[in-house]
């Protein structure tokens, strides 16, 4: 199980539509003018919010969060096959961890039921024995 | 007086009809140009007269759809330490992506 979070452009940049809410929160930042100006507002991201898992950023053309219509956030849980289990509606409102508990459940019962019982090979030993 | 009514009401139909399409239209632009037409928007009022999150939930729906193949990319580490191509990734174990900004 691996967790990433994906850097994308800014929801509220300064220069375009910035928030009440972020002046106070003192997340100020205009809108980075390269990759390496995103990557300094995404280490401040992380550093700030203490987000544990690791976090990969975004071309500065965007083709990721094209591909996936993340913007402004979003979550997505893709499974061992490379298919997509389960796609957020589109944030803030759509943005619900847990929602993504409940697939991360509901993915883990479904991997589980489709492996065979632990207890059969055992139990065909016995039964060789048995006999 | 009565005579103007139904003219009235035709005409601010009309004008809420086009002002959720225009609302709408913009729901459907890159992120940035969205931003800047929300930025210019009065205080609450595009929340406040149109059903705002049904719209953006449909505007941006995406082509996605749980089952489909996840699209691959390959991204460099914040951290600068690796890229990571998520094809390599799913082949191993679930992955869970959060899409996301600071502001």
């Amino acid at each position: 199980m691996a967790f990433f979070a994906v850097y994308i452009l800014e929801a509220h940049p300064s220069d375009v539509w910035q928030m009440e809410s972020n002046i106070k929160d003192k997340v100020v930042f205009a809108s980075p003018k390269d990759y390496e100006e995103r990557s300094l507002v995404a280490g401040a991201c992380v550093r700030k919010l203490g987000i544990k898992f690791p976090a990969l950023v975004d071309g500065f053309e965007n083709a990721t969060e094209k591909a996936y219509t993340g913007w402004p956030d979003r979550i997505y849980l893709i499974d061992a096959k490379g298919r997509i289990a389960y796609k957020s509606r589109p944030g803030p409102f759509g943005f619900k961890p847990q929602e993504l508990r409940s697939a991360l459940e509901h993915l883990a019962e479904t991997k589980s039921s489709s492996q065979p019982k632990r207890d059969e090979p055992l139990a065909s030993i016995g039964a060789t024995d048995r006999r | 007086m009565r005579r103007f009514l139904v003219p009235f009401l035709i005409v601010l139909l009309v004008a809420y009809a086009s002002f959720a399409a225009f609302v709408w239209r913009s729901m459907r632009q890159p992120p940035e140009a969205f931003a800047r037409v929300m930025a210019k928007m009065p205080g609450p009022v595009v929340f406040l007269l149109l059903p705002f999150e049904t719209l953006w939930t449909h505007a941006r729906a995406g082509d996605l759809q749980a089952g489909d193949a996840a699209p691959d990319f390959s991204l460099m580490k914040l951290d600068k330490s690796a890229t990571v191509q998520l094809s390599a990734l799913t082949a191993q174990q679930p992955v869970v992506l959060v899409f996301g900004s600071y502001t």
